[in-house]
């Protein structure tokens, strides 16, 4: 679905992606692990082109999304990133309602009747497992959930919109083990509807709920498979450290 | 390995006790002078300023000599031209601030800009004055509330640039990329997301503005240095409380020094006024 070949990424003169290739299959969790700095945030930042917001960060080589290089200066990127969600690794709710919090991205695509948006809503909040805590609350505020919930709803404003492809930045980081599993169980669910890309710090979760599972080191990636074999018979000495918690 | 335990000095924990005693004195030292000064301002302003108060103040243009009257002329004059000046100063400033912090990162016009609105800020408040009357009183012959309101709004302008762009940035990027990555234009996530989240910030800076020019005298004094009827026209000169304060509290009539201090407690009321106004309507459900 997406084909990640030969991706250099540079911060002003600093390089952090040295020749990355990631094959993106469809319907599938891709987990990107590897330690702090090894560039795997970098990576999914570009498959949005997220990055664009800060003029000294470029990328070059080539991202093909559904066959179409996404690098290419003509991209429409509000078209793209409509097509490719992302959430971040601390909640950013918006400062309104948890209905207008999912309502905005949807109002960004099309001219939706209230009856439906109230649809909209309440199908997104249900499939990031929000619906029954947030349901007697609807237009109160986004930013009055614990840290758990803002992200759960983050995940229900992405999936509102209906992307391809969902992007997470090590999105359970800053959430207790509980909120982390309402989460993870949210997202094996979705897989069904949507690609996702995950970037995660916790091995375990990779291994949990990923179908492939890509190990970065030193802005390259070192191995990628599935993840099955990753996480049993890693290939290389660096994922065989990783794993077993020896590196990072 | 546990290291041995070594005996602590009583000497230095008494010397360490003995600086902290001296440094939280001078504290509330400092502490006690400025709420001295201010107790004293206000408690001076308050005695002296309800001793001029009546509703003459509010229903009476000013007086001649040796007549009754009070201030309506002033105030209404000072409301307009603080009013419309403070429309052009949260326009203009508002939207400069806005692109300063959105807009300007690596630019070197906003470096520029942004070093001319912190000369500006710092600026004595009668250059405004003179600038205006050069600019606009002279080539149209004549003093005008609407010069008076525009070198109010000069005035104000800066402040609120400054304190729009300082309450942006307090924002997280992470704000501005979750709105982004819904496939909202920068615009839109700026004006539907950033400044919602920044809206108490917005209003303390009009507010600030606002407290600026609300006593100012020096601008006036060259645009629209009075009036002494009641007068809604902005092509002509307007009375203000500060050039009447200013007029009377120089005179030698004690009736006319007692509506000066009247005014003085009225603007001081209004600044207040409107902060606590201000903080009602940000404080709104969406903010923690």
């Amino acid at each position: 679905m997406i084909d990640v070949t030969g991706l250099d990424f540079f911060y002003g003169q600093q390089q952090a992606l040295h020749g990355v290739d990631l094959p993106v299959a469809r319907g599938q969790i891709t987990a990107l692990i590897g330690p702090s700095g090894c560039g795997k945030s970098t990576l999914l930042r570009s498959l949005n082109r997220i990055y664009m917001l800060y003029h000294a960060q470029r990328a070059q080589g080539r991202i093909l999304f559904e066959g179409e290089n996404i690098l290419a200066p003509a991209t429409d990127l509000a078209a793209l990133r409509a097509r490719i969600g992302m959430v971040f690794q601390r909640p950013t709710p918006f400062p309104m309602s948890i209905h207008d919090n999912i309502a905005f991205g949807v109002q960004l695509q099309r001219r939706v009747s209230r009856r439906e948006m109230d649809e909209i809503v309440e199908n997104a909040l249900i499939r990031a497992a929000l619906w029954d805590e947030v349901k007697d609350k609807l237009h109160s505020s986004g930013l009055a959930l614990s840290g758990g919930q803002q992200q759960r709803l983050c995940v229900a404003r992405g999936i509102a919109v209906q992307p391809e492809v969902l992007l997470l930045d090590e999105p359970a980081s800053a959430l207790d083990p509980l909120s982390t599993a309402k989460l993870e169980t949210a997202l094996v669910d979705l897989k069904h509807s949507f690609t996702i890309v995950i970037v995660t710090h916790n091995l375990q979760q990779a291994a949990r709920i990923s179908d492939y599972t890509g190990f970065m080191l030193g802005g390259r990636m070192v191995e990628f498979g599935h993840s099955t074999d990753v996480f049993v018979k890693p290939e290389t000495q660096a994922l065989r450290d990783y794993v077993t918690g020896r590196y990072g | 390995m546990i290291p041995p335990k070594r005996p602590r000095d009583p000497a230095l924990l008494r010397r360490r006790r003995l600086a902290n005693g001296v440094f939280v004195a001078l504290a509330l030292l400092a502490t006690g002078i400025a709420l001295l000064a201010l107790l004293l301002i206000l408690g001076t302003l308050v005695s002296k300023g309800l001793g001029g108060m009546s509703a003459d103040v509010v229903l009476l243009d000013q007086p001649g000599p040796g007549e009754s009257g009070g201030l309506r002329n002033a105030l209404v004059g000072s409301a307009m031209m603080c009013g419309l000046g403070m429309v052009l100063a949260v326009v203009v400033g508002v939207l400069a601030g806005t692109w300063l912090a959105e807009y300007g990162d690596g630019k070197r016009l906003a470096s520029f800009v942004r070093f001319l609105n912190d000369v500006l800020l710092s600026a004595p408040s009668i250059l405004m004055g003179l600038f205006v009357y050069e600019a606009v009183v002279r080539p149209l012959h004549g003093f005008s509330a609407g010069a008076g309101a525009l070198a109010l709004g000069f005035l104000a302008t800066p402040v609120v640039t400054r304190t729009t762009e300082d309450m942006l940035r307090l924002q997280p990027h992470a704000l501005r990329e979750a709105g982004m990555a819904l496939g909202a234009g920068k615009g839109h996530v700026v004006r539907s997301i950033i400044w919602r989240a920044s809206r108490s910030g917005l209003v303390t800076g009009a507010l600030l503005g606002l407290a600026r020019i609300s006593g100012e005298t020096a601008p006036l004094l060259f645009t629209s240095p009075g009036n002494p009827f009641l007068s809604f026209r902005i092509d002509q000169s307007m009375a203000s409380l500060p050039t009447l304060m200013f007029q009377y509290a120089l005179s030698a009539y004690d009736d006319w020094q007692a509506l000066a201090w009247a005014g003085a407690l009225l603007i001081a009321a209004a600044v207040l006024a409107a902060n606590i106004i201000g903080r009602v309507l940000t404080r709104g459900s969406f903010h923690k």
